[in-house]
């Protein structure tokens, strides 16, 4: 199977001395896709710059408008953690078209995994805010183009952090279930178990909160009960990933304990949500241990593709067993408060 | 309309949130309000904690005595998120603010209209009533 990459493009532009979120970091990505030596199974895809059109699918236009004129009006803070340059608006832009790009090639070969190494990243970024290092929302705008063609899309958000910028933007699209495992609490302080989509789309957000410290065999189960039968359910026509890597043990952003191995067994549990090759993109988001990053990119993509490679061992023992059934129970009731509202709203 | 019984204010450590703090505890003192301070912990400070989560940090206590206020009065709140996000949070029930307290700016260096401006951010999307205390507000 072939591995469709998006091509390089300048972002050393988007940089702040001393933040984390760098230009090392897509480097360290890519160091681990070579590492794999596919070859002529490796497809990189011309770079491309998501349009307007194509970006206002998700973000309101005003908020475009402002972001660009930030830009180029030399940049600075927009809050605590989100910084932008000159650069940063055409640098965001091309980060959000490798997505457009790796998807097209996908779809003409209706072969191949995709994986997306672009920054700045992109799930915290809401329809009109930038936040969390995220300018543009990169997995929105790919999800978006396909919901345009009819598809229906699974998201699964392994990064650390919360998607809450994916989860509101398609908080009410029957097409679109986002699944995300995050520590809780933790930035952004949103992803509750009990946030469960809106009126339109109850049950097409799954978030599975864990506590610091936990490890990949709580996260397997909770995939396993909690995601699965309602993936099962939706039966997606696309599969995209919010790969952030700072779940690993060594990154110094959250305290979740887990391997490269981990992020091997998880991807390959992910690829079989899909319906056939071809249907699977992963979009790098978090991870700033850069030797983590890189060893947990390569452990990730060999796993999909089907290649031998070692890895950390997987990890287990950590808090968060009994987090688990406490999510489900949550879930279960939010559900069961949603649907009764429906009732008594349709009763005459 | 009812007595002012909890003001809720933000607090980054820079010295326009001590200047809304300030006010806000100047205008409990009148009223005989609570005062809940929240302070937004970002991406960032994972890598720094600034901030206990616990206790209230010494200049917070050394203002409170400063303007007279009761510390019993007074709760420290830190929450995960953007300070947009966790001031409108805490605002909401259960702690039911009646008015929210911000600075004009914070620790932003914010130069545009919208973006990345808390205050206009908080402004816009409150519930409740907002005040913006300028960076330039003397206690007279």
């Amino acid at each position: 199977m072939v591995l469709v990459i998006n091509g390089a493009y300048d972002d050393s532009g988007h940089e702040d001395p001393g933040h984390p979120e760098r230009p090392d970091r897509v480097r360290a990505a890519m160091a681990g896709v070579a590492d794999l030596h596919l070859g002529s199974d490796l497809i990189a895809v011309p770079p491309y710059t998501a349009s307007r059109a194509e970006l206002a699918r998700v973000h309101d236009g005003g908020y475009l408008d402002e972001l660009g004129a930030f830009c180029y009006a030399g940049g600075g803070d927009i809050d605590q953690d989100t910084y932008a340059t000159f650069y940063s608006w055409s640098i965001a832009t091309n980060a959000a078209g490798a997505g457009l790009a790796v998807i097209a090639e996908l779809q003409r070969r209706n072969d191949g995994v995709g994986f997306i190494a672009a920054r700045p990243p992109g799930h915290h970024a809401l329809a009109d805010r930038a936040m969390g290092f995220c300018l543009l929302n990169n997995i929105a705008v790919a999800t978006a183009a396909l919901l345009s063609q009819g598809e229906r899309v699974l998201i699964v958000d392994w990064d650390v952090h919360h998607g809450n910028g994916t989860q509101q933007i398609f908080w009410d699209e029957p097409d679109v279930l986002y699944v995300s495992t995050h520590q809780w609490p933790l930035f952004p302080g949103t992803g509750s178990a009990g946030e469960v989509g809106g009126r339109h789309a109850i049950d097409r957000t799954v978030n599975i909160p864990l506590p610091a410290g936990a490890t990949g065999d709580v996260i397997r189960q909770a995939i396993a009960d909690i995601a699965e039968p309602v993936i099962d359910a939706f039966s997606p026509t696309w599969v995209l990933v919010s790969a952030g890597f700072d779940a690993h043990r060594l990154d110094p952003m959250a305290d979740f304990q887990l391997t490269s191995g981990d992020f091997a067994e998880m991807a390959r549990s992910v690829a079989t949500f899909a319906p056939r090759p071809g249907r699977l993109a992963m979009f790098l988001e978090g991870g700033y241990d850069l030797d983590a990053l890189r060893s947990s990119v390569h452990a990730t993509l060999s796993s999909i593709l089907g290649r031998t490679h070692e890895a950390e061992k997987l990890s287990s023992g950590g808090p968060g067993a009994d987090h688990v059934a406490r999510v489900q129970r949550e879930r279960l009731a939010a559900l069961e408060m949603l649907h009764s509202t429906e009732e008594e709203e349709t009763t005459p | 309309m009812k007595l002012l019984q909890t003001i809720v204010v933000g607090y980054d450590g820079s010295s326009d949130s001590e200047t809304a703090v300030r006010w806000a505890l100047h205008l409990a003192n009148e009223t005989n309000a609570n005062v809940t301070v929240v302070h937004a912990t970002g991406m960032l400070e994972h890598l720094h904690n600034r901030f206990s989560r616990d206790e209230a940090p010494p200049a917070l206590i050394a203002l409170a005595r400063e303007c007279g206020f009761d510390e019993a009065r007074l709760r420290w709140l830190v929450d995960d998120g953007d300070a947009c996000s966790v001031l409108l949070r805490t605002a909401a029930p259960p702690i039911d603010a009646d008015v929210l307290v911000v600075g004009a700016r914070g620790h932003g260096k914010r130069v545009g209209l919208l973006l990345g401006s808390t205050s206009l951010e908080v402004t816009e999307h409150a519930t409740t009533p907002v005040v913006v205390v300028p960076s330039s507000y003397v206690d007279r």
